[in-house]
């Protein structure tokens, strides 16, 4: 018996001239990290600050354990833990302080406050920093320190929006580890990224989203699968006429599933069931064209080739700017 | 009440750490008013030789207005603090807890007393160095700092409605610095009213400082002046709840 953890339902947020999010369906299941993947701009912050009862939807209902979060807000809050894009840490308080505020704010009694914090200081390795002030952390303690504040009151889910942006590789794969840690401890996850490869890696079941709108939902495996086998990438020389391109995409063509290639700036790429038993005659077939090749690749297909079928663009990541922190004057994205 | 009481206290620990441990929290609303303490005072202390004023020294006149000054200043601090919450993302914090979200401004309104009060004493206590007599002795020194402690939450109000409408730390530090010259001016605070012009002496009468500033210099200079203490709870308890329902009305806006 799967319970249904998180409900969302042909939600709808309308700015002043954009439609952030366009008729989003989709459920969560107890015990699952789903991942919810696009680009800066698709309308995940906002799909997540309204799940999360900060942001009033436009219309559409979403129920978190069973509640409202329009009708019951203060009971979905009881529920759950939402750790922010942009962390939300007091500089001047120490580590253990931070934590104990949160787990009193959400009406943990201060004994068990003190416990429970000196379990998360364990188990997100901040021991040894425990007393200093949070304004000493650097990157990786800050995300660890946010993401135990999440946590205090031991909730049944919890919310990550980007949960890794701007952090080093290193202290990335670490954090996944925590994540993955934690979802084996019953913790329901639900995180938002722009990375692939943390979709990849993280989430059971994932829904790619761009514009404000979902445009597929299945678990990596499925969605990969979807593309129909491997993945038949063709590289031309730089500077190559959009012409030979297209000359290009028909001869790769003829060796695709669907009967279609797809382009980008020099590169064509096509799915086909058994990618490796044809790549002799792909080279053959490109050779006899005189199509001029510097990079030929096979692949198996990965959450990119799944998001430009789906989406027709290449993932969009722009990499971390300075952030920008007034959440709540300008709370679009 | 009871939760709301419990709410406020969690995060009234957390704005009086931060004022423990960030000392410029605590002494950024003294600079001016200690300057303004020590200059004044000598400046202008042949005032006391004009006839129609009736202070012993000018520094017994000036104590109260200092004390004033403070906990305008120490206000205007508050909206800062509210912008910087903001942008940390602590508010999200908070608004993402269960917590009553009135109880979110009533911490802040207990913390900004707090610092007032604490603050008010710096400035009582530095006078008291300089030579200034307290004539209601202990007892009133204590009523002194509660009535700008009252003061300063009147006035915080205002900030916080700035810093909640505009979202910016420097619009709500410049239009802090902006009121406070003229509604400081534009009272007794520097001259006593027999000696002020007409017009001015109109103005003064409508202008709140006006009030706490002569119950302050009764409770220095003359004694247990209960008419204007009275007076002085009166208009900053109104002012308060004004600025209090506005800047209530800011901060739903801004979670909404």
């Amino acid at each position: 018996m799967v319970t249904v953890l998180i409900d969302v339902q042909s939600l709808v947020k309308v700015f002043p001239g954009v439609r952030a999010v366009d008729d989003v369906t989709f459920g969560v299941a107890e015990g699952e990290i789903f991942g919810f993947l696009g680009p800066n701009g698709a309308g995940k912050t906002t799909t997540i600050r309204i799940i999360v009862t900060l942001l009033r939807a436009t219309s559409g209902t979403v129920i978190v354990d069973g509640m409202d979060v329009t009708k019951r807000p203060e009971e979905v809050r009881k529920r759950i833990g939402y750790a922010a894009q942009f962390i939300g840490i007091d500089d001047d308080l120490t580590a253990r302080e931070n934590l104990v505020m949160q787990a009193r704010l959400h009406g943990v009694d201060r004994q068990a406050a003190e416990r429970r914090t000196a379990e998360l200081l364990e188990l997100f390795q901040l021991g040894d920093a425990a007393d200093r002030r949070a304004g000493t952390f650097s990157g990786g303690m800050r995300r660890r320190l946010d993401l135990g504040q999440a946590l205090t009151h031991d909730p049944r889910v919890v919310f990550l929006d980007e949960p890794t942006t701007g952090l080093d590789p290193q202290t990335r794969h670490a954090l996944w580890d925590y994540l993955r840690d934690l979802n084996r401890r019953g913790v329901t996850i639900f995180l938002t990224t722009q990375y692939l490869e943390e979709a990849d890696a993280l989430a059971g079941r994932l829904a790619i989203i761009d514009h404000g709108a979902i445009v597929v939902t299945g678990t990596p495996a499925e969605l990969k699968a979807g593309l129909g086998g491997d993945a038949i990438i063709v590289t031309l020389a730089d500077g190559v006429l959009p012409a030979e391109v297209e000359r290009a995409a028909g001869v790769l063509s003829r060796f695709s599933d669907s009967g279609t290639a797809r382009t980008h700036e020099r590169t064509v790429r096509v799915f086909t069931a058994d990618g490796s038993a044809r790549l002799a005659e792909v080279v053959r077939a490109l050779d006899a064209e005189r199509v001029a090749v510097t990079r030929l690749e096979l692949s198996e297909p990965t959450l990119d080739d799944v998001f430009l079928r789906h989406t027709g663009g290449r993932m969009r990541v722009e990499e971390v700017k300075p952030p920008s922190r007034m959440l709540i004057g300008r709370r679009r994205r | 009440m009871k939760r709301s009481v419990r709410e406020a206290g969690i995060l009234w620990v957390r704005l009086m750490k931060k004022l423990v441990r960030v000392p410029m929290l605590l002494f950024f609303a003294l600079f001016q008013p200690l300057i303004f303490l020590l200059l004044f005072s000598s400046v202008f202390s042949n005032l006391d030789q004009l006839p129609g004023f009736a202070y012993d020294s000018y520094l017994q006149f000036l104590v109260p207005s200092i004390v004033a000054l403070t906990a305008l200043n120490s206000a205007f601090q508050s909206g800062i603090g509210m912008v910087t919450d903001m942008e940390s993302g602590m508010l999200d914090k908070f608004l993402i807890s269960p917590i009553r979200r009135s109880s979110i401004l009533l911490g802040k309104v207990f913390a900004d007393g707090s610092r007032a009060f604490a603050q008010a004493m710096v400035i009582i206590l530095v006078s008291l160095v300089m030579g200034a007599r307290f004539e209601t002795g202990v007892a009133g020194v204590l009523v002194m700092a509660g009535l700008a402690a009252l003061f300063g939450i009147a006035w915080a109000g205002l900030s916080n409605v700035i810093a909640l409408r505009t979202g910016n730390g420097e619009l709500t530090m410049m239009l802090g610095i902006l009121i406070t010259f003229p509604v400081l001016f534009l009272s007794t605070s520097f001259m006593p009213a027999a000696l002020l012009p007409d017009w001015l002496d109109t103005v003064a009468t409508f202008n709140p400082i006006t009030y706490i500033v002569e119950a302050l210099r009764a409770l220095v200079n003359t004694g247990w002046d209960w008419g204007a203490v009275g007076q002085a709870l009166a208009v900053t308890g109104g002012l308060a709840v004004v600025t209090f329902a506005a800047a209530t009305a800011a901060f739903r806006k801004v979670i909404s």
